[in-house]
């Protein structure tokens, strides 16, 4: 039901401030509703003299369930929140429910962040992102915000972290968000560097993984940064990759990624050139053409020297 | 060369035309509310889709022109800097206490520049000096830039490149490449900017919000398009090393990472593997579509999936790209993909035709326009960055664009013959003169 606020007892000392939208030709004006307009002259005339009160906290709340990109109502209901000394965990309370019907809001966030920064405490929080997963597993605020709290609460050498990631990829083996804060977790938490026994134990991880889902690029994409964090070089992964390619047997190939692996393998070997070229070939023609371009233009390179591809 | 298809796929100019006077000309259904705080943005893209369809004369009087050039002022904020819409306008009632909820804007800053030079204003009364000077004070410790300042100075909003993005263009239209001080204005801090981009590069060679945040197509954009504007790209091998600190770090694999965008996992029902095992079919290769497994792999699904298929790359004709790694194709992606392998100079890696032809036949829209994903209504956002990146192609019967900028060539043109920039940038000398002037002359004729 519309909420309104010229009928509204509690509001009858405001006078709305309507929207100037200058002139008669304004660009992209917006069909609003009653509903809208009204709510957003009340929201003007209280911000005009900085009124800091609960009606106020219910007239952002209004506001921000019909345009929840207004940046600066979202300013105003944290300076509200503190002014008028409302309970964190209330707030919280308030921002899951309006979170999920908000998926892909930046505002909402932001906000997050400012509250439970101010409570110091992650409770929890993991139970939440795990709701917001459910409805969208690859959501890119979710995860960001999880990297956030990974960080701000040092959760980084905490086993469940790396559990947990490790389930999300059990359940999707292509979610390569999940393959990312397992970057985050274990090189991340290393500042960038990783030691040769670590990178060991998340190169088999990894393995197994692709092993599941050859064609699955999330994964050659992890272990191809835990072998540069480790810096150890690509040709580690060369009998590996030639479980799923061999130039030699063009009609058994069971990855494109081993392939490209493969040929950047080559192409760094003494006298491989060839093998290389026919990698990108086999690419280009047969296991990935609707890239033939880029790989046709990595063959080019094959012939510069000294260009790694 | 091109297939006989290519001939079917065709613009429809004139649908795109109407649909996209009609946002011009009346008002955006009330679904669009949720977008009022980014109606710069939606001007922004109606008036320069007109310019790219050649239409925008032709759409507005004079008088309307002039309308519209003052609605975008009215957004110009005292102290400089532009509010995305009128909505945080307090009119009158406007003071010291109660300005810190109408401030200036990064996005609506930098769609209202673009606006005024689409409509061929010269930015005279842009308060270009305290825009400038606001800038710096917009740019963290750290080298990101945000959406607003508190009046305690804090910057507000998020850290990852899109403001950046905004910022590096603002600065690129007020003051073009200069580094350094300009007029008593002191610079960013450029190198820290980018200092701050590379450390949001990812192990996949995309480019994130942040550290160790995953690759996205919209802050790789971003991210490359602010270093095209402040000309901090890598060099080409054959350009002489200059010491300066640039971005991205490792550009083959940037280039890996773009080209793999491309994507035959049209909607999200491609995504499903039913026997979670990869085997069924080609349709659940993910961005490896066509990839065909020849060994003991392929199932009997698998089998009777291809059986009566006309060609084994028949479905190569179009070819849509996605933003992240094992994503659907978005029409919006095809704009974030292919604009960073422009600015790097490799566009030509990706092969533009199925692009095309998957925007044309697949989210082009009966009533003008293109929605995200096939059969989806058109949206001003989809619609806009589906027509440029058509027109980045060449399609006959567009305009030329440059699309970092989200403005057509000629409007480009009058940005930069405007005398007040062409003083800033040095790029005035008493030959040139005349034909700026009478440049400026026809604009205003026009
Ligand atoms: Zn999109």
């Amino acid at each position: 039901m519309p909420k309104f606020y010229h009928d509204d007892e509690a509001w009858a000392d405001i006078a709305p401030l309507p929207q100037d939208d200058g002139g008669l030709h304004p660009l992209a004006a917006i069909s609003y509703s009653d509903e809208y307009s009204e709510a957003m002259g009340y929201l003007r005339a209280v911000m005009a003299k900085n009124e800091y009160s609960d009606r106020v906290l219910g007239l952002t709340e209004h506001i921000i369930s019909m345009n929840p990109a207004h940046y600066t109502v979202w300013l105003y209901r944290a300076n509200t929140i503190s002014e008028i000394g409302r309970p964190l965990q209330d707030e919280i309370a308030w921002l899951n429910p309006t979170a999920l019907k908000h998926m892909k809001n930046y505002q909402i966030w932001h906000h997050r962040h400012t509250i439970i920064d101010a409570l110091g405490s992650a409770d929890g929080e993991a139970e939440f992102i795990s709701s917001m997963l459910e409805k969208d597993s690859k959501n890119y605020h979710v995860w960001s915000y999880r990297q956030w709290l990974v960080k701000r609460f040092d959760l980084f050498d905490k086993p469940e972290e790396l559990e947990w990631t490790h389930s999300m990829i059990e359940s999707d083996v292509r979610n390569n968000s999940a393959w990312n804060h397992r970057y985050y977790i274990v090189v991340g938490g290393r500042e960038g560097k990783l030691s040769v026994e670590l990178a060991k134990q998340e190169i088999g991880y990894t393995q197994a993984a692709i092993r599941k889902a050859p064609q699955n690029q999330s994964p050659w994409n992890y272990i191809l940064g835990i072998l540069r964090a480790a810096e150890l070089p690509k040709s580690t992964l060369k009998d590996f990759t030639c479980e799923f390619a061999d130039v030699q047997r063009p009609e058994e190939v069971y990855s494109s990624h081993a392939l490209d692996i493969l040929a950047d393998i080559y192409a760094e070997e003494e006298n491989s050139k060839e093998n290389a070229a026919k990698a990108l070939e086999l690419l280009a023609t047969k296991y990935d053409p609707i890239r033939a371009n880029y790989w046709n233009y990595r063959k080019g390179l094959l012939d510069q020297p000294n260009i790694a591809a | 060369m091109a297939p006989a298809s290519f001939e079917t796929s065709r613009l429809n100019h004139a649908r795109h035309v109407k649909y996209w006077r009609r946002n011009l000309k009346t008002l955006l259904p009330q679904y669009y509310t949720s977008n009022d705080s980014n109606r710069m943005l939606l001007a922004l893209f109606t008036v320069s889709a007109l310019d790219i369809l050649g239409d925008l004369d032709a759409a507005l009087s004079a008088e309307e022109r002039q309308d519209h050039i003052d609605w975008v002022y009215s957004c110009q904020v005292p102290e400089g800097g532009f509010r995305p819409w009128p909505g945080s306008d307090f009119g009158k009632l406007r003071n010291q206490e109660n300005k810190k909820w109408d401030p200036a804007h990064i996005p609506g800053t930098f769609f209202a520049l673009l606006t005024l030079v689409v409509l061929r204003d010269d930015l005279q009364k842009v308060k270009r000096r305290e825009i400038l000077e606001w800038l710096v004070k917009m740019q963290r410790p750290e080298g990101s830039f945000g959406e607003t300042l508190g009046s305690d100075g804090f910057v507000h909003g998020g850290h990852d490149s899109r403001f950046g993005y905004m910022a590096t263009a603002i600065r690129w239209i007020l003051r073009g490449n200069l580094e350094g001080s300009c007029e008593g204005v002191p610079d960013i801090d450029v190198d820290q900017f980018v200092t701050c981009v590379r450390a949001a590069e990812c192990y996949d060679g995309g480019i994130s919000e942040a550290p160790f945040s995953e690759a996205h197509g919209g802050f790789t954009c971003c991210a490359i398009a602010a270093l095209a504007f402040l000309d901090r790209l890598p060099l080409s091998p054959s350009q002489k090393p200059d010491r300066v600190i640039r971005g991205v770090s490792d550009v083959p694999k940037t280039l890996h990472w773009l080209v793999s965008r491309q994507t035959l996992t049209l909607d999200e029902d491609d995504g499903l593997d039913t026997y979670n095992d990869e085997t069924d079919s080609s349709e659940t290769c993910h961005d490896a579509h066509t990839f065909v497994k020849m060994g003991a792999y392929q199932s009997v699904q698998g089998n009777s999936n291809s059986k009566g298929r006309p060609h084994i790359h028949y479905e190569l004709e179009w070819v849509g790209m996605n933003g992240r790694c094992n994503k659907v194709a978005d029409t919006c992606y095809a704009y974030w993909s292919c604009v960073p392998l422009q600015l790097l100079g490799r566009l030509d890696i990706v092969d533009r035709q199925p692009i095309r032809k998957w925007l044309l036949d697949k989210t082009q829209h009966m009533v003008g326009g293109f929605g995200k994903v096939t059969g989806d209504p058109p949206d001003l956002y989809h619609s806009f960055l589906g027509l440029l990146v058509i027109a980045m192609f060449g399609e006959p019967g567009l305009e030329g664009v440059d699309p970092a900028l989200c403005i057509t060539n000629k409007a480009k043109k009058h940005l930069e013959s405007l005398s007040w920039r062409r003083r800033l940038t040095g790029m005035d000398d008493a030959q040139d003169e005349g034909i700026t002037l009478a440049a400026e002359r026809m604009h205003i004729q026009a």
